[in-house]
């Protein structure tokens, strides 16, 4: 090895991207501009050929002297990055920038360039509950991990700048200023790109200024609306808002009489709770969900709302000239129809039903056209029929389970407030429509039964922890499997398997010659 | 096809003077065709569709050079046309994705080894092996040496992978034998530069035709020719190989100061090797080296005199071969025992016996070889010091973190056709139970992968229902095959359904028609959509080829509608009828129709045309996040996001706008009833004066009733 005056290891740059986020532009212009300026570049990628979902690197090295200078001699570039040897790393999204972290890329000289938005992975959404990864662990670690660490919300910037997240990317990157790459020179080969120039240099102006100062927020977190009602104050200070919350629902949903039953089941938890008002908050939220149960009419009501109609404007990102139809998905199915029955008639029709195997045949999916006047007319008849909610079988059926919740959780307050709090949450369980409705009540029963109300020997810091973990299990599956697994660790005998309702048929095996 | 390559394909024309800068697999194509190939061929699949691709769109220059080209049924068909090369003096080239490819090339890669050739024939072939691979991780090395192939694995750099591709055509010739050049999964998609050359047009071609077949009964491998053709292999043809590698200094020594100890590594790895070695300072950015090394270019066969060369005078090697078995290594044990010298070889056990070796793993090996060799002048507590610190931010980052990050495979894109038809299956199992699900190879096996988890086997492309054909008859209830259209045509027609169709198979047979090879980078196919016009054959639809084959029950569905594709998929559960039942699911692969429709609209927008832009949603008022849509779907672009309502803790499922407005998530609420939050939007853009009128008349009726 000779001694040169030369650097001795050419400048890495790995690009974290999702598949069809342009990660592979995005290295094309770094080595176009490496070119411009006659240095020795290269790039390497592993992309799956087609497929635009998963998570996928691009690597780039850069030798920072002109080949002019270099009398012929060329570095040698390495096909795959290596640990601690990367200069800049580039995620276009958080976790691909935490995957880096994880696989050893971010060390003391790098300067990571990532953006603060999150694209969730499917593991992350399917969850009954909320299965998201906690991304401030990830926002934490980057100062401590990098170098300098340039994290903004790129995702913002590229629709501002009404752009794709890769001129964003190329921007920050450059202004950033680890690499020899100058802000003319880049912007040149975005020119000369010839596609979507205009935007793409908004987009670069965008990241190349992020990259000069601004530093990253920390992930927003849903606020609390400031109540305009009155906040009872024999609540805890814990539950105000939340209760204030909860009366304006309630009002909205019926009436000011389904408001007074709301505060007067509260009142009697209030009171037990002379801890920090968590449980007192808690029970009042899922409270107020639970007591505002979507049924037709409710569906009904808040699709035909002008605040709605506004909404989905602007999520669909309609211009103002453009008129927009907005066309429903309905299937109520029979347990919709006899839950707007009173109870007794409710059960026999029913049962009728499903005798005469009408189950599915009154079960017809419809699309409703809400920006039409028959449309809009029919869904408004059905919310006006909220007069009639507290004789419907449906509101019988909630009001039971709510008060079998309620009764339980006031029960072990008296007692235990953690147990009472773990009660409390249980109520998570119960949401969604029709199939998925009935699989969260049935959990929801399970644990009641066998957990809460059954004849289990346990203590009352055992009996919260066993209730804790079986919600979770059925959050995380909603198919129940793993409920009845971390039931059976209590020796309750799992659910036989479901009665399969298709009849398969196989031919006799003597056919077969 | 994913990629057009109009630009690339000018690189193919550039001649003496000029330079060419581009993509690995692209300056292989033009390798070719300064080698003077008259035909090229092959059959597409990561990491060489491009070569395909390019060649497809380069049909200009291929006809002005006279060069036949073309896209294989499968790599058998493309391996089988290298016989072309055995009884002429013609220079071809296939190319295919290995090991899987290779394995489907084998029976004609045997057969044209034992003949041997007259021109040269070389088979480029793509190494998917390690990170971002979607094969079983296997070595192509074993082929090379079961049918006795010449293995290239150049330095992955462009002018010494094009210079060996044009020494592959000469050592073919040289040796009457085919030689492989294998490029790993980087190496196709490293972006460098060559001095070009001029194309060489071939001397027989599509411009030179001939005219005299040669007969020559040596060449056919039935006794006593192919025992003499397995002699000749031996005595004749290895031989020929050594000496051209030799002479030609095919494989590459570099001197370095201590030289007492050395690595001798496969081409490919070279970049590797230097970078570890710089990271420990032991070479310099521009590959000088303080330890020396022998790379070989050329992986088989192995060349003892240059290997006992270089160790002779050294006490200890490493061997850095990428892969399982270390074939190289147990070779150079014998070479060496046999020539008694007593080097001590370091290999496989100061690196890791499997897996890739990625710049982590190559640092590992590299670090732990010199340490156990303490070369004079390298202080090794000093080097273990810095490999410590160099790995330590791994442990660092995994303890900050606290947890590790969500995987992220790759899955269905926004809008795909096949994920509807998994939702229906998913039904179908709610409703039903479990049944067996024979998969194939294609997009469609992403269904494997949450959130559908559907698929209990693959044994290969095409290979489906040939694979169910035991489980049908073991079975209680029927099971199901999923194939894709280009499964179906690679090999799914003759191993899958003719012998289903004779057997009198009971099964049922998912198609997915989408129109083309899509996972390789949606490569067109006898049904695609306008394969018929563009190229004036005769129908060659998937409908046609079953109804001939005698296939009776036959049924085809939209895939967006899931209520009517869960019905035919019921229907064939539960009929009576005891024969191959086959469901064509039918649905454009998006990512190609996207192609196509978006610059029509872009052009109607432009031109002031009405344009309907549709796109789902999911209410934020009714969605209670419970996301049981998401598990049926798994769309990319039905995400979940913070719910503003400050009562719901969980977060509510959303539709950002990536959507393209397939409908599934619409009509799986609909199937599976999940839930009345979803609806469609359509905006009227451009829109006329009728569309204007009746829109305000609407908003001010309903205006009367509507609440705020």
């Amino acid at each position: 090895m000779t001694n040169t005056p030369y650097p001795n290891r050419p400048l890495t740059v790995l690009l974290a991207a999702l598949g069809g986020e342009g990660g592979g532009v995005l290295a094309d212009w770094l080595v176009a501009a490496a070119q411009a300026q006659d240095l020795p570049v290269q790039s390497t990628s592993i992309p799956g050929v087609a497929q635009r979902t998963g998570a996928t690197t691009y690597y780039i090295e850069i030798y920072p002297v002109p080949m002019a200078q270099l009398g012929g001699r060329r570095p040698i570039m390495a096909l795959t990055p290596s640990p601690s040897n990367i200069d800049v790393m580039a995620a276009s999204e958080l976790v691909e920038a935490g995957r880096a972290m994880q696989n050893g890329y971010i060390s003391e000289r790098t300067t990571l360039v990532a953006s603060t938005h999150r694209i969730y992975a499917t593991v992350e959404k399917m969850q009954m509950g909320d299965g998201r990864y906690d991304a401030q662990r990830i926002l934490d670690a980057a100062p401590q991990l990098a170098g300098k660490a340039v994290l903004f919300d790129m995702a913002a910037a590229t629709q501002e700048a009404g752009t794709v997240i890769s001129a964003v990317m190329f921007g920050a990157i450059i202004g950033a200023g680890t690499l020899p790459l100058t802000r003319e020179v880049c912007e040149q080969v975005i020119k000369s790109s010839g596609k979507g120039v205009a935007g793409s240099l908004r987009g670069f102006a965008a990241g190349f200024a992020a990259a000069g100062g601004v530093l990253p927020a920390a992930l927003p977190k849903p606020v609390l609306a400031p109540g305009a009602l009155p906040r009872p104050d024999d609540f805890p200070a814990a539950a105000r808002e939340i209760v204030a919350e909860g009366i304006k629902r309630l009002a909205d949903y019926q009436d000011q009489a389904y408001v007074a039953l709301y505060l007067k089941r509260l009142a009697g938890i209030a009171r037990l709770d002379t801890g920090d008002g968590k449980l007192a908050a808690e029970t009042a939220r899922y409270l107020a969900l639970w007591m505002s149960f979507e049924d037709l009419i409710r569906v009904a009501d808040l699709k035909t709302r002008k605040s709605r109609f506004a909404r989905v404007r602007e999520e669909v990102l309609a211009k103002d000239e453009e008129p927009i139809h907005i066309i429903e998905f309905l299937k109520p199915g029979l347990d919709e129809i006899s839950g707007m029955l009173p109870p007794g008639l409710s059960r026999r029709f029913h049962a009728w039903a499903t005798k005469n195997g009408l189950a599915q045949k009154l079960s017809v999916g419809m699309h409703i056209k809400t920006n039409s006047v028959f449309g809009f007319t029919l869904l408004r008849l059905t919310a006006g029929t909220r007069f009639w909610r507290r004789r419907t079988a449906r509101y019988a059926e909630e009001q039971a389970l709510i008060e079998r919740w309620l009764g339980a959780v006031e029960k072990a307050a008296a007692r235990d407030l953690k147990l009472a709090y773990e009660i409390a949450l249980t109520a998570r369980l119960v949401k969604g429509y029709s199939d998925t409705n009935k699989r969260g009540k049935a959990s929801f029963n399970r644990i009641f039964d066998h957990l809460v109300d059954g004849e289990l020997k346990l203590s009352d810091s055992e009996r919260a922890k066993a209730i804790f973990t079986a919600r979770e299990a059925a959050l995380a599956d909603p198919e129940g499997r793993g409920l009845e697994k971390t039931l059976g660790q209590h020796g309750i005998k799992p659910l036989p398997p479901r009665e399969q309702a298709i009849r398969f048929i196989k031919p006799p095996a003597a056919r077969r010659v | 096809m994913e990629r057009s390559f109009k630009t690339e394909v000018e690189l193919l024309n550039l001649g003496k003077g000029d330079t060419f800068h581009g993509e690995g697999i692209l300056a292989v194509t033009k390798a070719l065709l300064q080698s003077g190939v008259s035909y090229v061929g092959g059959y597409q699949g990561a990491p060489i569709s491009h070569l395909i691709d390019v060649l497809t769109d380069a049909r200009e220059i291929m006809d002005d050079l006279g060069v036949h080209f073309e896209a294989n049924a499968s790599e058998a068909g493309a391996a089988a046309m290298l016989g072309a090369s055995i009884n002429y003096p013609i220079r071809g080239a296939v190319t295919w994705k290995s090991t899987v490819g290779t394995n489907v090339a084998s029976d004609a890669l045997a057969n044209l080894a034992s003949s041997g050739v007259t021109g040269g024939a070389v088979i480029i072939i793509g190494e998917d092996y390690g990170e971002g691979s979607s094969i079983m991780q296997e070595r192509s090395h074993a082929f090379a040496m079961k049918s006795q192939i010449w293995l290239l694995d150049p330095r992955p750099n462009l002018p010494c992978i094009v210079n060996m591709v044009e020494k592959a055509f000469e050592l073919s010739e040289a040796s009457s034998t085919p030689v492989f050049v294998e490029l790993r999964i980087r190496a196709c998609h490293v972006h460098g530069s060559f001095e070009a050359k001029d194309n060489v047009a071939a001397k027989i071609s599509r411009n030179a035709l001939m005219t005299e077949p040669v007969f020559d009964y040596g060449r056919i491998v039935l006794p006593p020719s192919s025992y003499n053709q397995e002699k000749a292999k031996i005595e004749l043809r290895w031989p020929q190989a050594v000496e051209f590698i030799k002479r030609e200094k095919l494989n590459e020594v570099f001197e370095g100061e201590f030289a007492d100890i050395g690595i001798i590594l496969q081409g490919g790895m070279y970049n590797a090797v230097i970078r570890a070695l710089q990271q420990v300072g032991l070479a310099d950015a521009f590959g000088e080296s303080r330890v020396p090394l022998y790379v070989m270019n050329v992986t088989y066969p192995m060349i003892p005199e240059e290997l006992n060369a270089f160790c002779a005078t050294r006490r200890a090697v490493l061997v850095v071969e990428e892969g399982q078995p270390n074939f190289i290594e147990e070779a150079l044990h014998a070479i060496l025992r046999r020539a008694d010298i007593q080097t001590k070889l370091y290999g496989k056990d100061v690196l890791p016996m499997a897996g890739e070796y990625t710049g982590e793993i190559m640092l590992g090996g590299v670090t732990k070889f010199i340490e156990a060799v303490a070369p004079k002048g390298v202080d090794t507590a000093q080097l273990h010091q810095q490999f410590e610190a160099l790995t330590g931010v791994k442990k660092r980052a995994a303890e900050l973190l606290g947890a590790p990050v969500p995987n992220r495979p790759p899955g269905f894109c926004v809008g795909c056709p096949e994920r509807p038809v998994f939702s229906a299956m998913k039904l179908l199992e709610r409703e039903a139970g479990a049944y067996h699900v024979s998969a194939d190879i294609g997009c469609h096996l992403f269904s494997s992968l949450p959130p559908f988890n559907i698929g209990n086997t693959v044994l290969g492309y095409g290979l489906g229902l040939a694979s169910n054909s035991a489980i049908g008859p073991l079975f209680a209830k029927r099971s199901v095959t999923v194939m894709g259209d280009g499964g179906f045509w690679h090999n799914g027609l003759s191993s899958g359904v003719s012998n289903a169709v004779f057997n009198d198979d009971d099964g049922i047979l998912v198609i997915m028609k989408n129109g083309y090879t899509s996972a390789t980078g949606t490569q067109e196919i006898p049904s695609s959509p306008h394969q018929s016009q563009a190229h004036r054959v005769t129908d060659m639809g998937i409908e046609r080829t079953l109804t001939g084959m005698g296939v009776k029950w036959m049924k085809t569905v939209n895939n967006y509608h899931v209520t009517d594709t869960f019905n035919v998929l019921k229907e064939a559960m539960t009929s009576k009828y005891n024969g191959l039942k086959v469901i064509i699911a039918e649905g454009e692969c998006q990512l190609e129709r996207q192609r196509r429709i978006k610059p029509i609209n872009a052009m109607k927008l432009k031109n002031g045309e009405r344009v309907v832009r549709t796109r789902y949603g999911v209410d934020e008022d009714t969605c209670t996040g419970d996301h049981s849509c998401i598990r049926l779907s798994g769309c990319p672009s039905l995400t979940i996001k913070d719910s503003s309502d400050p009562l719901r803790v969980d977060p509510v499922a959303h539709v950002n706008n990536g959507c393209v407005g397939c409908g599934l998530c619409g009509e799986v609420a609909h199937a599976a009833v999940l839930c009345p939050s979803f609806f469609r939007a359509e905006i009227v853009q451009n829109a006329t004066w009728w569309d204007k009128f009746l829109a305000k008349f609407r908003a001010s009726i309903i205006g009367l009733m509507q609440p705020a």
